[in-house]
């Protein structure tokens, strides 16, 4: 009996967690199906199915710049994970297996970078990012996700110090040279914590508005987020339009999500996790 | 020197090179020049930048009363995330003890953690809009018809409105973080301490609580920062209004600059802002390596 109530009792707080998620998440979709402009006084959790139309999606398809804006992450997101996890992965096997003079001043100079919040510096960093002509092109997020993103670090110093170092110095016995030694001994290696970062970068990369905001005010250089800021300033009034760009723009990393749930929930958990 | 040392030399220098030189040229030079523009009067433009000394921070600390408006509402969204954390402690417990179906909910709770906090933002400035909201829907389908307010353009209320979305964006990260941290903790101890007796708040109290230390820490670190650089959900869902009263540090930051042109004065706040998150990173270091020695290692 007691332990019936207490199932009883984890199912209903299950419940109420995901109708929690759902329901505004519901309204949204329900909302992106209507006819635009219809004055609602009807549920907004529900829409009879001779009423739903799909014109609010094919509105939102048919926009100039959307596959622009979804080419352009995609960019962003290949080339500085890319670097992310090369210059990363290189730069804690530096810093973890290496002696030498400056280390401490380098390590401690990105030990703040870590610290210090990305998103005040942006100040300063705006003019350096215009005096380089960056400004106004898909380099400037690129190059700041490169430069100031460096979970990277802290989680490959983890993993490179729990791979025992006798691995290196056998493989130098036999005349592997030091470049030899990262790429095929220790960055296979790091293989989980590549995954890992390649998919908690993704997510906060693709889900990030603030640089591209700041950087990118050009129609041809909007990622998927600007493109939804944009696209909402457009169409004020019509929710139903709003709503169907809203569900278009957080499809990939649903669809991404949908797939690879497993993995993301495990690979995010971890970074945390990690002592 | 002889042949190897010179390889390592060489090595070193190709591998640290790039790095470095990002780093220098998007990091340290930026945070330089923050703290030296704090001290100068910039419209962002003119060529000359006349040093006025601490003038920018006096103005701030005696004549703005926005700034610390706007600083207050950082530390509502710490407040209420920072409550939330026990009931996301207790849910990750609930929903760590296996059941059927444990692991569908884990997913759907994460799932707003996926979604770009733009698209929340809207979706959430539809849910509680006066007109059509389905917030007010549900309330009057309750009965509670009575306590529909002007959720986002009422001052008295617009803060804790804000940090609700933001409530309902991090919760499901937070709860699964506190799930891998419960996974970790040993199965036979959790079950000796059954046997012995221990209640589940006993449990909780001096076995898991201990246990996942590190993923605390983490989370706390992870919500004081992100409480005080609170941007998109405020400046998407009410750009700060109604008249600044949900003004950020970060929205009135980059206002004040790319707005109002006054570099000089919104480096000195991004200047106070980094103090007080590394202030506050340094207390949390030093609380937390005082109650490890005090209590020895669980974990």
């Amino acid at each position: 009996m007691h332990k019936k109530m207490i199932l009883t009792g984890k199912y209903l707080v299950s419940l109420f967690l995901i109708l929690l998620v759902f329901f505004p998440l519901l309204i949204t979709l329900v909302s992106s199906l209507r006819m635009p402009g219809s004055l609602d006084s009807h549920s907004p959790l529900w829409i009879p199915f001779d009423q739903i139309t799909f014109s609010n999606y094919s509105n939102v398809l048919k926009e100039k710049y959307l596959l622009t804006s979804f080419i352009n992450t995609l960019k962003i997101v290949v080339v500085s994970i890319t670097f992310n996890i090369l210059l990363g992965a290189l730069t804690a096997y530096c810093l973890e297996r290496f002696e030498f003079r400056f280390k401490q001043v380098i390590y401690i100079l990105f030990y703040l970078a870590m610290m210090v919040p990305t998103n005040i510096v942006e100040i300063a960093r705006f003019r350096v990012i215009r005096g380089m002509g960056l400004y106004n092109s898909i380099g400037a997020p690129i190059v700041i996700y490169i430069a100031a993103n460096l979970m990277q670090l802290y989680i490959y110093r983890q993993f490179i110090s729990g791979i025992p170092i006798s691995l290196d110095e056998s493989a130098m016995l036999d005349g592997c040279g030091y470049f030899r030694i990262f790429s095929q001994i220790i960055f296979p290696l790091l293989a989980p914590a590549t995954a890992t970062l390649v998919i908690v970068k993704t997510v906060s990369i693709v889900n990030d508005m603030y640089i591209p905001y700041l950087y990118m005010p050009n129609n041809r250089n909007r990622t998927l987020t600007t493109f939804l800021m944009r696209y909402a300033g457009a169409r004020q009034n019509s929710w139903p339009l709003l709503a169907a760009g809203i569900i278009v723009v957080a499809l990939p990393t649903i669809l991404l999500y949908v797939f690879f749930q497993k993995y993301i929930i495990e690979g995010i958990a971890a970074g945390a996790v990690k002592e | 020197m002889n042949r190897h040392s010179k390889k390592r030399l060489c090595f070193l220098g190709l591998s640290l090179i790039i790095p470095v030189i990002l780093l220098a040229v998007f990091v340290v030079y930026p945070f330089w020049e923050l703290i030296y523009m704090s001290f100068l009067e910039w419209d962002g433009v003119a060529s000359i930048r006349p040093f006025i000394g601490g003038a920018n921070y006096q103005q701030l600390f005696f004549k703005s009363p926005e700034f610390w408006l706007a600083f207050r509402n950082n530390l509502t969204y710490l407040l209420i995330h920072g409550l939330m954390m026990p009931l996301e402690l207790v849910l990750a417990v609930v929903l760590s003890s296996r059941f059927k179906g444990a692991n569908f909910v884990k997913a759907v709770i994460f799932l707003p953690f996926i979604i770009n906090g733009v698209g929340i933002s809207y979706s959430f400035s539809y849910f509680f809009s006066p007109v059509e909201g389905g917030f007010n829907y549900l309330l009057t389908k309750l009965g509670l018809g009575s306590l529909i307010k002007n959720w986002l353009s009422d001052p008295k209320i617009v803060n804790y409105v804000l940090s609700s979305v933001s409530i309902w964006r991090y919760m499901g990260f937070h709860i699964v973080l506190f799930m891998a941290g419960l996974a970790s903790v040993p199965e036979d101890i959790m079950d000796a301490a059954i046997v012995d007796g221990a209640n589940g708040w006993q449990r909780l109290r001096f076995i898991q609580i201990p246990a996942i230390r590190t993923v605390i820490d983490f989370m706390l670190f992870d919500v004081i920062n992100g409480s005080l650089q609170m941007f998109d959900i405020p400046y998407i869902m009410t750009s700060g209004g109604p008249n600044g009263a949900s003004n950020t540090f970060s929205i009135y930051t980059i206002d004040t600059a790319f707005k109002y042109n006054n570099f000089g004065l919104a480096s000195s706040m991004a200047v106070i802002m980094i103090a007080m998150i590394v202030a506050v990173q340094m207390i949390q270091k030093y609380i937390t390596s005082r109650i490890r020695r005090k209590e020895g290692h669980y974990a």
